[in-house]
């Protein structure tokens, strides 16, 4: 027996049997010898990544001598191991510099979470019921072998899916590659939180499918169209610290913020301005503004002798301020002064995300948008928008527009119907889309479905088998974050702790898995384990910057140690490098702004969104957003989140829907009333909060809350906005136009709201004594 | 020279994320309570983010103020406490002896900020959730009134490191949980007997105020106002 072997040094029991447990041996705890050598009560802070949204910020955690109960080789037991107590940033990571937001802090209780899957598990109920039983690995591998080898032998690879969420860099590589071996089509991706008419619009702006980044700390105006960027768009921790630069940084000098949204997000809640805007006119307020620039001659129109943006030489005849005032509902002198003094205070930014960008007019928006910046001279230059560059090695562009809307078009062309095997890796689709799309019943009919999830969701409860990945601390990781910074990033970081459960790394079972089919996969998948390929890939930038190349085993144990390769020349000066850094240095190679863009796509007719319902049936726009503490609803299972107040409404441990103060009042609901919201497409429940920060005929509520099976802490608590959502689509894209339902509302009875703000001794609660 | 610590809030620079309040929870084992004791007003949140709303639409602001123990120099819950579980460090901390306490709550009753709060039952993490505790800092018991301690143990680490190489503090080297995740840099952290530090720079700032100095409580937090946008162009 090796050292590495568990030991029965001692015979402990469990705390709290202290007695009975010499009599039951089963309940004994064997106490294995430790794996690592620990100084107790020394904290060490070892680099890791999070991935808990698409911004990829470096970590780094706090590891302290603790002792924890274990499975070792199938046995329970004690060990005295490395336990990680505390994220924070990672000083040197380019994205986050040090700092990290309330998510990614939070994102510690996913390896210590309660109710973690914590072996590989069969289903033994009805699909949906979430009843499953412990099997062993070798049982669970042996499964999933033998039914791709079925799938082989009857020529049906094509019948193997892989569903998965937000995912880059080698972990996506090798899901790809290990598709490509077995015969199947590309990965399936689902996640909600991403933006692909913003890509889709950025491709045709400006040749590239990626989000944008913004120099915020050298901006002078900024005016946002529904991007909540400061809370949960894009990459939020970046641009909070470009933020804090825009507002304090620069004595004598102090940037603009106008938000234009219809309900009070956030960085709403920090502008200078506030403009209230009809739903879904974003793209008309934003040419209206570029009307008053171009008849009042405020910026030039031609560059280099050619016209900046096609079909606007006749000065957007349509979009007079006085016409604007009437659809957009913002008044013609607001629209002027506005865009005079954008023009004025140049650098001058535009940006565009969330509820816009889910109008079935979502991608005009997004593109008028886009031209706007153009106007303002703010594609490419300091204080303006431009695009992260790529790492050198990094050949595709993985969360591109066309992969990233591919479950709703994949799904909506019945793809799901011809699937035999389904594989499921962090996506959660039954949870994330309408009831009206009907997944629950497409899963029902795939003969099986494997998952790689942490914890039994919606759509993992649907899984035959489920093949728990280690948690993120305890992971290799790798990521290419796509926005935030001027330094191109390729994030890396070796596991911070020792996995606590009988879990194995999704990418290890993978080329297992690919190893014990044989064949091509092996050839294309030669790695023993994850971390070699990683080292791999990473190891073709040693050359990137340094000549002569470092030894690979320096450069390797380097990157280890900073949790990442970024290239180091670009750190300095972020107003120099964005023009000349970000766009690889020459002119020629800038993304320009590709001026028929906007003549091919933003016709007039393209100009007005549509809603489902009538407005004399449902007289309210229904305004779903993404929740500060739950994002998509991906992170409703953590108890630090639950508990954290809501920045607007102070509301913990629950959900609830936001209505202005007068339709409140005329309605005669009161804070807390518990009010039903009904589409044509179903209805929900949940506790009013009367705000004044939001349009009298607008309902807001955010998504994250409404789960019927996720972990303890979230299953049944709240009501899920996407079950009353419309299927609508935005137009010229496959996107759900997730803002585009319109709703009724009625009182039902009284609900319970949790409220922080108010009082905060113990008190009686005001809501239970009425 | 002893320290004095002390903190500057820019409400200009914060945004209301939320980062503060769970980077506390984090370091400062906070239990959680759940739904039905939060409706209670039981809640524990040494650092909160206070939300202000002004106006009716369409013209409404919102400001957002985060607020903590203002480690007042004449603080109300000290002479209060019974016990002496409340008292004054030499370094100006309002500290909590926490095995002194014997739940009175005079002090909490005493604090215009209400920013100590009372364990009303053991706290239970469920396991593992255990395992995230952290070892630098004591869990508290039922009974007992807990609050922000400036991340105390964080200060002595700093001191401890900076010994451990025979120099002194520098600038910004301890910062509490909140102050170290703070992106927009609107919590800042420092020793206020140095007149040349960032938080002492910033306390004599044009923008600065106590919150409710008028009660003489000193407080060891400035909060510098928000700032407003001058169109001086136009």
């Amino acid at each position: 027996m090796e050292r590495r072997d568990f030991l029965k040094v001692t015979v402990l029991t469990g705390a709290t049997a202290a007695l009975s447990g010499c009599e039951k041996p089963a309940q004994q705890l064997v106490r294995f010898v430790p794996e690592q050598d620990l100084v107790p009560g020394v904290a060490v802070w070892k680099p890791s990544l999070c991935t808990l949204c698409s911004a990829g910020c470096g970590l780094t955690v706090r590891v302290m001598e603790g002792e924890a109960e274990v499975v070792r080789k199938g046995q329970l037991g004690l060990i005295k191991m490395g336990l990680a107590k505390k994220l924070e940033g990672n000083p040197d990571h380019p994205i986050n510099q040090g700092k990290l937001c309330a998510r990614g802090q939070a994102g510690l209780q996913l390896t210590y979470h309660p109710d973690r899957v914590r072996g590989p598990l069969k289903r033994s109920g009805p699909r949906g019921s979430g009843n499953f039983q412990q099997i062993t690995w070798e049982e669970a591998l042996g499964e999933v072998v033998s039914k791709l080898q079925e799938l082989r032998s009857q020529k049906q690879a094509g019948a193997l899916r892989f569903l998965i969420g937000r995912l880059r860099g080698q972990r996506r590589e090798l899901i790809e590659e290990f598709l490509k071996t077995v015969g199947s089509s590309p990965a399936m991706v689902f996640d909600p939180l991403d933006e692909p008419v913003l890509r889709q619009a950025n491709l045709l702006s400006f040749g590239r499918a990626t989000m944008p980044s913004f120099d915020l700390a050298h901006a002078n105006y900024v005016i946002s169209f529904g991007a909540d960027f400061l809370g949960t768009w894009n990459s939020p921790v970046a641009q909070s610290i470009a933020y804090g630069e825009m507002r304090q940084g620069h004595p004598g000098s102090r940037g603009k913020l106008v938000q234009v949204e219809q309900r009070m997000s956030q960085t709403g809640a920090n502008a200078d301005e506030w403009v209230p805007v009809r739903p879904g006119m974003d793209g008309v307020l934003a040419l209206g503004l570029a009307h008053v620039i171009l008849k009042e001659k405020l910026r030039p129109t031609r560059e280099n002798g050619e016209t900046l943006i096609a079909g606007w030489q006749q000065g957007l005849p349509d979009y007079s301020p006085e016409a604007v005032e009437k659809t957009a509902g913002v008044a013609a002198k607001r629209i002027e002064r506005l865009a005079r003094e954008m023009a004025a205070h140049t650098p001058a930014v535009a940006m565009i995300g969330g509820a816009p960008l889910a109008q079935t007019n979502g991608l005009f928006s997004a593109l008028a948008v886009n031209a706007l910046n153009a106007l303002l001279g703010s594609v490419g230059t300091p204080g303006g928008m431009f695009f992260t560059p790529r790492p050198p090695h990094a050949e595709h562009e993985w969360g591109g527009f066309a992969a990233a809307s591919d479950f709703a078009g994949q799904f909506l062309a019945g793809k799901l119907d011809d699937t035999h095997v389904l594989l499921l890796y962090n996506a959660n689709p039954v949870f994330a889309t309408p009831a009206a799309w009907k997944v629950r019943d497409s899963l029902e009919r795939i003969p099986f479905i494997v998952s790689f999830g942490s914890f039994v969701d919606e759509t993992s409860a649907f899984a035959d088998l489920i093949l728990p990945d280690h948690s993120p601390l305890e992971s290799w990781l790798d990521d290419i974050p796509e926005s935030g910074t001027t330094q191109a990033v390729v994030s890396l970081a070796a596991p911070a702790m020792l996995p606590l459960h009988d879990t194995r790394a999704m990418p290890d079972v993978l080329l297992q898995i690919a190893h014990q089919l044989g064949g091509d996969a092996v050839k294309s998948l030669p790695w023993q384990s994850f971390d070699e390929m990683l080292q791999a890939s990473i190891s073709s930038l040693r050359t990137a910057e340094t000549s002569p190349p470092v030894d690979p085993e320096k450069f390797w144990a380097k990157v280890q140690e900073q949790g990442g390769w970024w290239s180091e020349k670009m750190r300095s000066d972020a107003k120099q490098t964005i023009a000349s850094v970000a766009f690889g240095g020459s002119a020629s190679k800038q993304p320009a702004f590709k001026q028929p863009a906007f003549r091919q796509h933003g016709k007039p007719e393209s100009a007005l969104p549509q809603f489902d319902g009538a407005e004399h049936e449902f007289p309210f726009h229904f305004h779903p957003y993404v929740s500060q503490a739950f994002l998509d609803g991906a992170l409703a299972h953590l108890p630090w989140m639950q508990e954290m107040p809501d920045a607007l409404s102070t509301v913990m441990w629950g959900t609830w829907i936001e209505i202005n103060p007068k339709t409140a009042a005329k309605l005669g609901i009161e804070q807390g009333d518990l009010v039903e919201v009904r589409s044509q497409h179903g209805k929900l429940q949940a506790p009013a909060l009367v705000s004044p920060g939001i349009a009298p005929d607008v309902i807001a509520m955010p998504f994250g809350q409404g789960h019927e099976n996720f972990s303890r802490y979230a299953s049944g608590r709240g009501a899920n906005p996407m079950t009353i959502l419309a299927p609508l689509q935005v137009a010229e894209t496959g996107s759900l136009a997730w803002a585009a339902t319109r709703v009724d509302i009625s009182k039902v009875g009284r609900g319970k709201l949790a409220l922080f703000a108010g009082g905060l001794r113990e008190r009686p609660s005001e809501l239970e004594h009425r | 020279m002893a320290h004095r610590w002390g903190m500057v809030v820019d409400l200009d620079r914060c945004t209301g994320c939320e980062a503060c309040v769970i980077a506390c929870r984090a370091e400062n084992n906070i239990a959680t309570v759940g739904e039905e004791q939060a409706r209670k007003g039981r809640a524990m949140h040494w650092i909160r983010v206070e939300r202000y709303y002004e106006g009716e639409f369409p013209d409404v602001r919102v400001k957002f103020q985060p607020v903590l123990c203002q480690q007042c120099d004449a603080a109300p819950c000290e002479p209060v406490c019974p016990t002496y579980a409340s008292y004054h460090t030499a370094e100006g901390l309002n500290a909590q002896i926490y095995n002194r306490c014997i739940g009175t709550r005079y002090c909490a009753n005493a604090c215009p900020y209400s920013v100590r709060f009372f364990n009303f039952f053991n706290p239970a993490w469920e396991k593992p959730l255990h395992l995230q505790l952290n070892p630098d800092v004591s869990v508290r018991q039922v009974g007992v009134m807990e609050k922000c301690t400036f991340c105390v143990q964080r200060i002595k680490a700093a001191e401890i490191h900076a010994k451990a190489e025979s120099r002194e503090l520098k600038d910004g080297e301890p910062a509490p949980a909140c102050v170290q995740s703070c992106a927009p840099k609107a919590l800042v952290f420092g020793d206020l007997n140095d007149p040349e530090s960032e938080v002492s720079r910033l306390s004599r700032s044009r923008r600065g105020s106590k919150l409710l100095e008028e009660l003489g409580t000193q407080p060891k937090v400035t909060y510098l106002q928000r700032d407003s946008w001058n169109d001086e162009n136009l």
